[in-house]
């Protein structure tokens, strides 16, 4: 909706502009670089200027803990990416990841739609609104202090599962190499769904209501409406929601280090977690730097698409 | 007719009670594991893994809560968890909205590839830059300092921060500043007198989002930080956990406080910001 | 002329945000510069010294602040200021302080960090502190150091005797804590089949901290005379007493004998599960012998000795941890940190330090204050004077890797994914790489 209503302001503006460029004086042309500057300034020294040094660590022998260190090529990509373990790592991040993306989306929507059904009174939507958003408010080390309590093999989850007949003995979901991933992902969904839901609640306003009026006059079913209205509406929001969360589960560090620590057996070894050590338990910083830097590699195709999505949703 | 209107409520009657019982069975998920953080809290420590567990059982106590608000470290916990993220938000809010609008409003060299750093930075792993980043800050002698916190997280929440606010101008017709401008109001006064005042929404969500990740981060909490007057409530946390023995209930109380701002905040602002989130959503 | 006005108030107002932004920004980042942490230029031209360590903390509230009270009444040229930090984050501090320079003057330091804080230059020789000094060091109990030198002294050494639960063992009618492997096996093996609700061992194998390899399996072989190295170098393969120590542990493990979720278990964990009953027995340190009285008052238990393989008579090992001491490179004040360290070893200092944190002293001639202290303790010295105090990985390079390696491939024996000596073999290798 906005969006059309933007195009002819948009069009003039893109007509002008060319004609009046040589004529703007040069301090006006500078004014939004002078604008942007403090943002610039804080990327650029804090975040640029890191990755560049950290970059740097991974073309050297050692770094850190040897005061001389000697440049070395590319021969700690090659020795990363000949490691099994790393391989081992990307793929549990892999399932962690599209897991827990998934499942956002999937909560996220399913719970978006019941906060937003139009039959529930205004209380008790607020109420549920209010305890679907709990989890959101713990940080990642209090989720995972709070997810070892729940999940201990005397702990409430056990008890339940085995009383209603579920399950027959207390299994140690954390400690049991079969379902460790499992469980670390479940934790992340359930501590990293709200954000998703309250940003398709917020989608869901905007879905216009003569759409679904249009369709229930056609005849469509509650399911019909859903997969012809609401998810063409929510796509755009789906889909950046979807990158971004993809982005942010890929660094998840705290929750997995805090309840695992990427065992049993590495079965909840990440790449985050498999950097950490690599800096911190073996004091390889150059090694660590290697897999960081393969690891912004493979985020920055994520964000290449991002930005290429969003660059396509300012142009409609 | 009467054959087709009760058939209908019926079928709503059903829909309603399907709804409900989803809700319900969603709320479980949402809620259980903070209800039983919750129930942990006023227990003894030595009750924490009773077996059978129950919601609440005869160690009922406040001394967990009594504990941690009577220890005066634990409290300047929170006054620099305030401080923190307030100044964080006020200085994200502020660049954010100027960055926002440039981006929204102006067209320049550079604009795209300017965008697609500032997007792409958030697929930087913060673990990844410790080590430089903990250099950087002794070398400008923020280490455990307010301000050193305060850059961090400005760093770390501005990349979404500018996105939300360019999608939010966005939405905002221009025919607005244009009118105004042939009127002869300067681009200053159109953003801050025209756009800012219409714009609480996406500004609240931006704040709302920007307060939450400065109050709930941990690692370069940690690190960044070197004595009790600088920590902050996650760290507080974890120091709680301590080395030989948890203190499970000290840590849920802790934790039940250290939560309670954030929620108050969003039970506040929640209106605003699905607001917020709606506009910048359409064009996100 | 009006538009020719209004543009430039337009851009007067564009020039006071910018420089408001501008202004901002640099204030946030050169307004602090005036409060370093550490500023020397103090007015009363006192030496400030800095001192991190984990170990005020594990100690009853105010008591390091005490000493160091005491230390500045004796040099009122001298200030101390302490920075404490629980013991799982000082590490990653002290790494990054180190290096970028900003490491404290005086470090609390674990025998699994000097290795590489030695290697990068961060610490300073403390030989020639010594002798700089004109200090001997014939009362030091032990030093710890590579080629001859120095770095790091142990303050406080902490022995890891076996803690066992009497009600739990008489509950299963044994008698008196187990003194061999066998017994020990049995023991745990007769709790946890007797007694719902109760395991008889607690072994933590959760790789957030690894230290379980060194607290509850090496320690098997080493209370038993046995090693890992061999002339300083990894010596796993074929070695009967560490594959004795792997298979007991493998054995009580495999057959439910501990409490279960042991993957994911973590030292913590341990006293946890020791103070609410739910464990018969665990090797754990004697400084939380506080925290177990404070956790359960009612708990009644025993120290003793870690039992050792069968029929081994010579003198048994006893796993010791140390806290211990260092002195960073780029101090500004080398010979006033040293007089610090001095002082924390002196005979009165020590006793009193080694007795606050229910830890022996690292100087010889200090004895600890036994009156008014748990009776555990004094059990826990008489066995601590029988035994030869050993740590194997104190100094080694990337201690913590070396433990995280082990553990791994541990936990495949245990899934019987391969047998001990395979185990031992794959471990072995990745070792030497570290080496």
């Amino acid at each position: 909706m906005a969006s059309s209503l933007l195009t002819p302001g948009q069009d003039q503006r893109s007509a002008t502009v060319p004609a009046g460029r040589h004529q703007r004086p040069l301090r006006e042309r500078l004014e939004p670089y002078l604008l942007i500057s403090p943002t610039m300034l804080l990327i650029l020294g804090l975040m640029v200027i890191p990755i560049v040094i950290v970059i740097g660590y991974s073309l050297m022998d050692n770094v850190v803990t040897n005061p001389t260190p000697k440049f070395v090529g590319i021969s700690n990509y090659v020795t990363i990416l000949t490691t099994p373990a790393f391989w081992s790592a990307a793929g549990n991040t892999l399932i962690f990841t599209v897991g827990s993306v998934v499942a956002h989306m999937v909560i996220g929507i399913l719970f978006a739609l019941m906060l937003n059904s139009k039959t529930m009174a205004r209380v008790p939507r607020a109420i549920f609104r209010a305890i679907y958003i709990l989890p959101w408010i713990f940080t990642a080390s209090v989720v995972a202090v709070l997810w070892r309590l729940l999940l201990d093999p005397s702990g409430v989850i056990n008890y339940l599962f085995t009383s209603v007949g579920l399950l027959h003995e207390a299994v140690p979901w954390l400690a049991t190499a079969s379902t460790a991933l499992l469980a670390v992902t479940v934790i992340n969904i359930w501590s990293g769904y709200p954000f998703f839901m309250i940003s398709l609640l917020a989608g869901l306003q905007g879905v216009p209501t003569d759409l679904y009026e249009a369709a229930r006059v056609d005849g469509a079913g509650f399911f019909r409406q859903f997969v012809s209205v609401t998810l063409p509406a929510l796509k755009p929001i789906l889909y950046s929601m979807a990158l971004l969360d993809l982005l942010w589960t890929t660094q998840q560090f705290t929750l997995i280090w805090a309840t695992t620590g990427g065992g049993p057996l590495e079965r909840t070894e990440v790449l985050s977690t498999f950097t950490y050590k690599l800096a911190f338990n073996s004091y390889q910083f150059s090694m660590a730097a290697t897999s960081a830097v393969i690891v912004l590699a493979g985020s920055l195709v994520v964000a290449v698409f991002y930005v290429r999505r969003q660059r396509k949703a300012a142009q409609r | 007719m009467s054959a087709f209107t009760s058939s209908a409520l019926r079928r709503r009657v059903r829909a309603r009670i399907g709804l409900y019982f989803g809700l319900t069975l969603g709320a479980v998920f949402a809620g259980f594991p903070v209800l039983w953080m919750l129930s942990s809290s006023f227990k003894s420590n030595s009750n924490i893994f009773a077996y059978p567990p129950k919601l609440f059982d005869s160690s009922f106590t406040l001394a967990p809560y009594l504990a941690v608000l009577s220890n005066p470290v634990q409290i300047g916990y929170f006054v620099n968890s305030y401080v923190v993220a307030l100044s964080v938000t006020v200085v994200t809010l502020f660049v954010a909205l100027i960055t926002g609008y440039v981006f929204s409003r102006y067209e320049f060299p550079l604009k795209r590839i300017i965008n697609v750093v500032i997007i792409g930075v958030q697929a930087v792993p913060p673990i990844t830059l410790l080590i430089p980043f903990f250099g950087i800050m002794v070398a400008l002698k923020l280490y455990n300092t307010y301000q050193g916190l305060i850059i961090t997280y400005v760093v770390f929440t501005l990349p979404y921060a500018v996105i939300m606010m360019t999608a939010y101008f966005d939405s905002l017709p221009k025919e607005m500043d244009e009118a105004a401008k042939v009127d002869g109001a300067s681009a200053q006064s159109i953003l801050w007198r025209i756009l800012v005042p219409i714009s609480v929404p996406g500004m609240v969500s931006v704040g709302l989002y920007t307060f939450m990740i400065s109050w709930n981060e941990y690692l370069f909490a940690l690190t960044l930080t070197q004595t009790d007057d600088r920590r902050t409530v996650p760290v507080g946390i974890q120091l709680l956990m301590g080395q030989n023995n948890y203190l499970w209930n000290e840590v849920m109380a802790m934790s039940i406080l250290g939560s309670i701002p954030v929620l108050v905040l969003f039970l506040i602002f929640q209106r605003y910001f699905i607001g917020g989130l709606a506009a910048g959503a359409v064009k996100a | 002329m009006s538009i020719d006005a209004r543009g430039r108030s337009k851009r007067l107002a564009w020039k006071t945000t910018i420089v408001a932004l501008v202004t901002a920004v640099v204030l946030l980042v050169a307004g602090c510069t005036g409060t370093p942490s550490n500023n020397n230029a103090n007015t009363n031209q006192k030496v400030q010294l800095t001192f991190s360590q984990w170990w005020a903390p594990e100690m009853p509230a105010g008591a390091l602040q005490n000493l160091i009270d005491q230390f500045q009444t004796q040099n009122p040229n001298i200030s101390v200021k302490l920075i404490s930090a629980p013991f799982a984050s000082l590490q990653t501090q002290t790494i990054s302080e180190a290096a970028s320079g900003t490491l404290p003057d005086v470090v609390g330091l674990d025998g699994a960090w000097v290795n590489p804080l030695f290697k990068q230059g961060a610490l300073l020789n403390l030989t020639n502190a010594m002798k700089s000094a004109n200090y001997d060091p014939k009362d030091l109990a032990s030093q710890v150091g590579y080629n001859g030198a120095t770095y790091m002294i142990p303050v406080v050494n902490f022995v890891y005797p076996l803690f066992t639960n009497d009600a739990i063992l008489a509950k299963a009618g044994i008698s008196s804590p187990p003194k061999t492997w066998s017994e020990f096996t049995a023991d745990a093996k007769k709790i946890s089949q007797s007694q719902a609700g109760a395991k008889g061992w607690v072994v933590p194998l959760g790789t957030t901290n690894p230290n379980g390899v060194q607290n509850d399996i090496l320690s098997w072989a080493w209370a038993s005379g046995g090693s890992m190295l061999k002339n300083g170098k990894p010596n796993l393969t074929g070695n009967p007493d560490v594959t004795g120590a792997v298979n007991l542990v493998k054995d009580l493990v495999q057959s439910n004998a501990v409490l279960p979720g042991a993957n994911g278990l973590q030292e913590t964990d341990k006293v946890e599960n020791f103070i609410n009953g739910r464990v018969g027995m665990m090797v754990d340190s004697l400084a939380h012998v506080t925290t177990i009285t404070k956790g359960n008052a009612k708990l009644k238990f025993s120290v003793s000795a870690q039992p050792v393989k069968d029929g081994y008579m010579g003198k048994p090992g006893i796993l010791t941890a140390s806290w211990g001491i260092g002195i960073s490179a780029k101090s500004q004040h080398p010979a006033e940190a040293w007089k610090l360290v001095q002082f924390l070893m002196s005979q009165a200092t020590n006793s009193k330090l080694s007795t606050l944190a229910n830890g022996f002293p690292g100087n010889k001639v200090s004895k600890p204050d036994f009156t008014g202290a748990d009776p555990h303790f004094q059990q826990a010295f008489a066995i601590y004077q029988r035994s030869n105090p050993v740590n194997e990985f104190t100094g080694l390079p990337a201690a913590n890797q070396l433990m995280t390696d082990f553990l791994n491939e541990f936990q495949k024996t245990v899934a019987n994914q391969e047998s001990t000596d395979k185990m031992l073999s794959n471990v072995q290798a990745q070792w030497q790489q570290q080496f």
